[in-house]
């Protein structure tokens, strides 16, 4: 697709030359690239089905589905009582409901439209379909950047194919970064567009988008901060204007009036410190104002100037002051977790573990910016260093999105998808400049050059630009240069394509509710012990059995089985799921008074030993002590997991207490009756299991899947003779062996 | 458990030494006066014998430590302020005795005997003594052990684990007390900053508007935290580590993985990559003479050829199975 729009200079050079012929080929050009764009993102429907992937898109589906049966205000009032059983959730008031109502409002229109479509296959191609809208927006962005109409379907096409993107948009990633991603771009050109024209207009669109964005995500607050911060560089630049000025407040005001209309959000904007920043350049903006506005009406001396400056500069000050005041007195929301932890990076680790334990919280290492961007990564600063060329207003707010994106995307490597827009923007520029100029059919004159040098004494005394552009341009003399420039950059852009196409096809196009394997000559070979399991729980379970499982298996089970959970992937209640940890963590003993409160008929584990599936719970085991730790330190000590060498061990070494928990129990039940005595083996942890398997007193097995992946055990109930469990299950196994005893031999008569 | 055999048979022993002459009252009584002249009381054998003695009504925490120099206990000495902030600022909220709480210390030069009883081999230790009689006597004896594991602790997490076991109970905050130093040091250096600002700013301003400077600072940053420099901050990497063979290995094995000397050479090969484009989008185009034109673009394309090469075969190795190269580093 890149080939596509490098070839289009050619065209453009010879045939093109009409307006109108540019402008069709621009939208034939556009349209391969939505095409590519959505095309790249259907390997997994090709491969596998369409399904829906991963595990809060289960939730979103759930949701939607509920939306489109119950219509738009009952969902609107959802309480759902099939999640953290027994408290339920108010859905409606704790979703961002841009997602489901998208498709909902999709599913209508074909269905109006006469089209049967199932509410899944709609579910599953929104993403894609979004990502040809967001190539699109990303084009407008960037033709607002630059003269250069190239620039716009580079952009384009490395939006359209970028991995960073693609690896939140593929077939069935039915997240809200679906749709965010082309809102976000979308309400940056329209605020770009906005501060140019100094337009109400465009600020109020610009207002709509980001009332839309809020609406589906999370993400917004990186709006909501990168606004306010571009402006206030601005001010700082000396570049306060009316412009400006109409464009932040039309989109302020209105934007925040658009966000407090989602339920979730509520009074968020005027009260949490994330939003301070844009109320505070809001009111600093209407100052300036007013004093621009004074200092227009009066005879202005330098020193009035001065004067009203540093009153400008003092009231900001106190501002400042008086918000950090009002924080620490309490009035205002202190920082979000998960926000704060962006700024302080220690702050998750220490008081957070339920963010911590999340691997997209974690700081990105720079394979990931090179897998995810590839040559990109290194085009990215050669754009932003071109925007320093002209640094207009709108230059600025590339090299402050650009500086801020990477420190966040370094942060946490689930940012990454906010990066992606801004380097795709600024690597384009780079390419595109490039080859303009090497592209080009005319080559300069070398006896012209005598004059240009004449000429340039003087160009070289231009105030503030860079100094690599002092001179003017010449352009390039000999074929050889341009031929060797072309045919390097055309072999990038090629592996670029390659590179993009390679990784999406093997890294982020595997549901990952269906695993996939390859056999030994080659076939592919698909594990499905999720929906096994789920399909069994659907079946074989009353239609209201609890279902305790790790926070993380949550949304699948309410997707999948539909049966009533006690925790799951949002995590709004830390203490909930902490008891769930110390279910979990604990003896027997302890669990089970914990299981019969919470009305638990099955517990649901994962467990990778048998087929060396390394994402399995006793992995995540340690997250669920800690988070349990951080409720009940008394009680659950992570140390004692551990054992005393603080090696994390499952085998004969483990510590007691690992021995004794109920996960470890749980997951090496009956485990070594599948290998030949003393060689059971976990294939994950690559240890050597004792020879004597955990018993289980107060559960019993319900169901393993055909790979071992799920277990789920039934919670026994009380004892019929009031016994405990342990009792009444040595009774049981002693009646056993004394049966096995009696077959042995004859009675002996005892001679003393 | 041989300390507890020895604490056992000390708590005996005190209770025949001390328990018939003062009732556990007049006990609380003297060490709270004590310690309100200064808290925590010091304690050596006998007072410590005396005051962690059966019966008793009041709650015990004792710090067991050794901060001379020679015993060379880092974490003694790091933790002996906290200490004393902690007992001090809850001695002074609890004047009249409601919590029923005592601080005391022992130091090793002081208390040999007992850490010798206790069979201690590390310090510090804190214990915490339930009271055995009176409304909130515990059923166990036993004192209870702080776990010091997790290296220096803060006042508060130790105030936390006492207020955990000391339950109905008042529990005076800490205070911790102003620190006029550090406001007066803030302040100024501050002032100091800013009259320096206000002398130099006629040169500084220059600098501040140089579009090359800021130009500088954004790729700089942007290239910093591309090439994992968050990551290192963050989890502490090692800069660099040996491969087992004497020799230095440069890149850490696996994606998710990296050195800091990894990164800061990433950077640099970004920052080649980055100043090549720029070379070739920017400045060559400017050069008059077409013989140097010629020869900084096929310059400018080799070291960007090259070092992309370098960088997909650096890359391949830590993603083994990525299957993408350029020559010559194939």
């Amino acid at each position: 697709m890149s080939a596509t729009s490098s070839s289009s200079f050619d065209l453009l050079a010879s045939g093109g030359r009409g307006k109108s012929s540019r402008t069709l080929l621009r939208v034939v050009i556009l349209l391969f690239i939505a095409g590519a764009a959505i095309a790249s993102r259907l390997f997994s429907v090709i491969r596998f089905e369409s399904i829906i992937h991963e595990f809060d898109p289960w939730f979103n589906f759930r949701a939607t589905k509920y939306l489109v049966s119950h219509g738009f205000y009952n969902f609107w009032d959802w309480f759902d009582d099939r999640t953290w059983h027994p408290l339920g959730r108010v859905t409606g008031g704790t979703l961002y409901p841009g997602l489901m109502v998208t498709s909902g409002v999709i599913y209508h229109a074909l269905r109006a439209l006469t089209i049967p479509v199932d509410i899944r296959n709609i579910c599953v191609l929104l993403a894609p379909a979004c990502s040809g809208l967001t190539a699109f927006a990303t084009y407008l962005l960037t033709n607002e950047m630059t003269t250069n109409a190239s620039a716009g379907l580079l952009a384009a096409a490395f939006m359209g194919i970028a991995p960073g993107y693609i690896s939140r948009s593929v077939a069935g990633s039915y997240d809200n970064e679906a749709i965010s991603i082309f809102l976000l771009v979308l309400t940056f050109y329209l605020w770009i567009k906005a501060l140019k024209l100094g337009s109400m207009l465009w600020g109020a669109l610009c207002a709509l988008s980001y009332g839309y964005m809020v609406a589906s995500w999370g993400g917004y607050a990186f709006i909501t901060c990168l606004l306010p911060l571009h402006a206030f560089v601005l001010v700082c630049m000396g570049r306060y204007s009316t412009r400006l000025y109409v464009s932040y407040t039309s989109w302020y005001v209105l934007g925040t009036l658009a966000s407090m209309q989602i339920p979730f959000v509520g009074f968020l904007p005027v009260k949490t410190s994330e939003h301070m920043p844009a109320l505070g350049i809001f009111g600093f903006l209407q100052l300036l104002a007013f004093l621009d506005y004074v200092r227009s009406a009066l005879p202005s001396g330098r020193q009035f100037q001065i004067f009203l400056w540093s009153i400008a500069g003092s009231v900001f000050l106190i501002g400042l002051l008086g918000l950090v005041v009002i924080t620490s007195a309490g009035i205002i929301a202190p920082w979000g977790g998960r926000f704060y932890s962006l700024w302080d990076t220690a702050y998750a680790k220490i008081h957070i573990p339920i963010i911590a334990s999340v691997s997209e919280h974690q700081p990105t290492a720079w394979p990931a910016f090179f897998f995810d961007l590839n040559m990109l990564i290194w085009l990215f600063p050669a754009g932003v260093y071109l925007c320093f060329q002209e640094l207009a207003d709108e230059h600025v707010f590339i090299v402050v999105y650009a500086v801020l994106g990477t420190y966040f995307a370094g942060v946490m490597v689930r940012l990454m998808l906010t990066l992606t827009p801004i380097v795709c923007v600024a690597a384009a520029m780079a390419v595109s400049q490039m080859l303009n100029n090497y592209l080009s059919l005319k080559s300069p004159k070398p006896e012209d050059h005598a004059v240009v040098e004449g000429a340039d004494v003087t160009a070289t005394k231009k105030k503030g630009g860079l100094k690599s552009t002092n001179k003017p341009v010449v352009g390039i003399y000999s074929l050889l240069s341009k031929g060797v420039v072309v045919t390097s950059m055309t072999i990038y852009l090629l592996l670029f394509v390659l590179h993009c196409t390679w990784v999406t096809s093997n890294a982020y196009s595997s549901p990952s509710v269906v695993l996939a394997s390859r056999m030994p000559d080659g076939s592919q070979h698909i594990i499905d012990d999720y929906r096994e399991a789920y399909q069994w729980l659907r079946q074989n379970t009353k239609d209201d059995a609890k279902i305790m499982s790790w926070w993380d298996y949550g949304y699948q089970i309410g997707g999948m089985a539909d049966r009533p959970t006690l925790v799951d992937n949002n995590t709004w209640n830390n203490t909930h799921i902490a008891t769930v940890g110390k279910a979990m963590s604990s003896r027997e003993e302890v669990s089970y008074p914990i299981m019969r409160q919470h009305e638990v008929d099955y517990v649901l584990i994962v467990f990778g030993g048998l087929l060396g599936y390394s994402g399995d719970d006793i992995n995540k085991f340690l997250w669920m002590v800690r988070i349990a730790e951080g409720i009940w330190p008394d009680e659950i000590r992570e140390r004692d997991y551990f054992t005393p060498r603080g090696e994390y061990r499952v085998d004969a070494e483990a510590s007691q207490t690992m021995k004794d928990s109920l996960m470890y129990k749980m997951s090496y039940y009956n485990y070594n009756a599948l290998f030949p005595p003393g060689q059971a083996q976990d294939r994950v942890r690559g240890a050597k299991l004792p020879e004597v398997g955990p018993t289980l007193n107060t559960l019993e097995e319900a169901f393993t899947s055909e790979n071992w992946i799920i277990r789920i055990y039934k919670v026994k109930d009380l004892d019929n003779f009031d016994r405990d469990h342990a009792s009444a299950a040595a009774f049981d196994r002693g009646h056993k062996k004394k049966r096995g005893g009696k077959k042995r031999g004859p009675r002996v008569l005892r001679v003393e | 458990m041989r300390w507890l055999q020895g604490l056992l048979s000390v708590s005996l022993l005190s209770v025949g030494a001390f328990g018939a002459k003062k009732s556990t009252e007049e006990r609380f009584k003297e060490y709270h006066t004590k310690a309100l002249s200064s808290a925590p009381v010091k304690l050596n054998d006998a007072t410590y014998k005396d005051l962690t003695g059966v019966p008793r009504d009041y709650t015990g925490v004792v710090l067991l430590t050794a901060l001379e120099s020679r015993f060379g206990c880092e974490l003694c000495r790091q933790f002996q302020p906290e200490w004393e902030l902690l007992s001090r600022s809850w001695t002074k909220g609890d004047k009249k005795g409601e919590s029923r709480v005592v601080y005391g210390t022992l130091d090793f030069s002081d208390g040999r005997d007992t850490f010798v009883a206790l069979g201690l081999q590390t310090a510090p230790v804190l214990l915490l003594f339930q009271p055995t009689v009176g409304p909130h006597a515990s059923p166990s004896a036993e004192p209870l052990r702080y776990d010091f594991t997790n290296g220096p602790q803060s006042a508060e997490q130790v105030h936390d684990w006492i207020v955990r076991h000391t339950p109905d109970r008042p529990h005076p905050a800490i205070k911790r007390p102003f620190n006029w130093m550090k406001w007066i040091i803030g302040f100024t250096i501050l002032s100091g900053l800013v009259s320096l600002i206000y002398v130099a700013w006629p040169y500084v301003l220059p600098v501040l508007q140089n579009r090359n400077v800021w130009a500088a600072v954004s790729l700089i940053s942007i290239l910093l935290f591309t090439s994992g420099h968050m990551f290192n901050h963050i989890r502490k990497v090692p800069y660099i580590a040996g491969d087992g063979k004497g020799g230095i290995s440069y890149f850490a094995g696996g994606f998710q993985n990296q050195y800091g000397m990894e990164t800061q050479i990433v950077a640099a090969m970004y920052g080649v990559l980055s100043f090549a484009a720029i070379s070739l989008a920017v400045k060559v185009p400017r050069i008059a003479d077409a013989k140097s034109q010629q020869m900084m673009v096929i310059l400018w394309s080799a070291v960007l050829f090259l070092m992309y090469s370098f960088l997909l075969s650096v890359f391949r190795i830590k993603n083994s199975g990525y299957p993408f190269s350029l020559p010559p580093f194939m």
